[in-house]
């Protein structure tokens, strides 16, 4: 830059303020709304009490819904297939067939490989008898109510249909006819 | 912020203020860790109708009388066939390819969807909302199939909807067919 030249006022860091906006205004109401003096205070506080209300409502939602989704014990071991066709759950005893075992709500009643080994359609006996017990208990804390035979098969997307078909004909000879598989819920087309 | 006044004018504070903005992070932490923590699942079932592979009873036999049944064979690798009998006899047979459709980890088979859904609209015999009966369709399987393909052929079997009855006049959609497994 050359000294002779005036510098502009845009090349200046520094400079005098001059008039503040609108300060020039003689209007009382204008002043007292620079100010914050008008009738309403531009500070406002956040309301604390209800949104701590707020959040106590969804804490306790989000309690409700976990322990209701907790309530359906689906194997770690078990993958379940999901299909588009499918209708509610019930509550009935859940037979989980993964690649190595079966249980009946959790308790062991037969090896899956024993049927794969097998290699043709069986009775499990072990889970027969786990049924059969489950139905007299039910009958006797029931006396007069007819028994719904429903079973609910948790089944391992890669397990074999000759398992299946094993457990469902199992099933059925133990007084359960009402077989369900337990299912993902997929979006119809 | 909230406080508590106890009165009181000794040498310690009576008046406590409950601290609101912990208090609001401990909430907020809470509902952080039961949004990532909650299963959101959405699990449902598939029917089988179990009037399976039981003891042979000679008397119940007779009595049930002889309708037409679909029988759904999906040992083929190429294709689905599907085969109205009544007793043993054919009525008639038809081939479905097998395409499969991957849905994610799942796979679906919505041609034979399709086509078991014409076959009941030509061939079912339960159609009204009146009719306590189903039309029955009977699944042979080779016993290597893996159960997610039986899912996906079970899936398609309950495509075909029809209407039902359920007292007051009232009418609800349920699916065509009852399904079991075959013996063999």
């Amino acid at each position: 830059m050359s000294g002779n030249k005036p510098l502009s006022r845009f090349h200046q860091p520094v400079s005098v303020p001059g008039r503040r906006l609108l300060h020039g205004v003689r209007l009382k109401f204008v002043q007292k709304k620079i100010v914050g003096g008008g009738g309403r205070a531009v500070n406002t506080e956040i309301p604390l009490i209800p949104f701590i209300d707020f959040l106590l409502c969804i804490v306790l939602f989000l309690l409700a819904s976990f322990s209701a989704s907790g309530e359906l014990p689906i194997d770690k071991n078990v993958k379940l297939p999901s299909a588009q066709n499918a209708v509610e759950m019930l509550e009935a005893p859940m037979i989980a067939i993964s690649g190595t075992q079966i249980l009946v709500d959790g308790i062991p009643a037969g090896s899956t490989r024993a049927v794969i080994d097998a290699q043709k359609m069986q009775k499990i006996d072990e889970l027969d008898a786990i049924l059969k017990n489950k139905r007299e208990l039910w009958k006797q804390l029931k006396p007069g109510v007819e028994f719904p035979g429903n079973v609910i098969l948790q089944v391992d997307r890669r397990v074999p249909a000759l398992v299946v078909k094993s457990v469902f004909m199992t099933a059925a000879a133990a007084g359960y006819p009402a077989v369900s598989f337990m299912v993902g819920k997929l979006a119809k087309d | 912020m909230a406080g508590i006044d106890v009165g009181g004018h000794g040498k310690r504070s009576s008046n406590h203020e409950i601290p609101l903005i912990p208090f609001i992070d401990f909430l907020l932490c809470l509902v952080m860790f039961l949004l990532v923590t909650a299963v959101w699942s959405h699990m449902a079932r598939i029917e089988a109708d179990a009037r399976v592979p039981g003891p042979p009873k000679d008397t119940e036999q007779d009595k049930i009388e002889k309708e037409k049944e679909l029988h759904v064979e999906m040992r083929g690798e190429r294709s689905f066939q599907l085969i109205w009998k009544e007793g043993t006899t054919v009525v008639n047979e038809t081939s479905v390819p097998r395409k499969e459709v991957k849905v994610g980890e799942d796979i679906t088979f919505p041609d034979l969807s399709k086509k078991i859904k014409e076959e009941w609209t030509s061939q079912g015999s339960h159609r009204a909302a009146t009719d306590k009966k189903f039309d029955r369709a009977i699944l042979h399987t080779d016993n290597s199939v893996e159960f997610g393909s039986v899912i996906a052929v079970l899936d398609s079997i309950y495509a075909p909807e029809r209407e039902f009855s359920i007292g007051t006049g009232a009418v609800e959609k349920v699916p065509s067919f009852q399904v079991t497994f075959a013996s063999d």
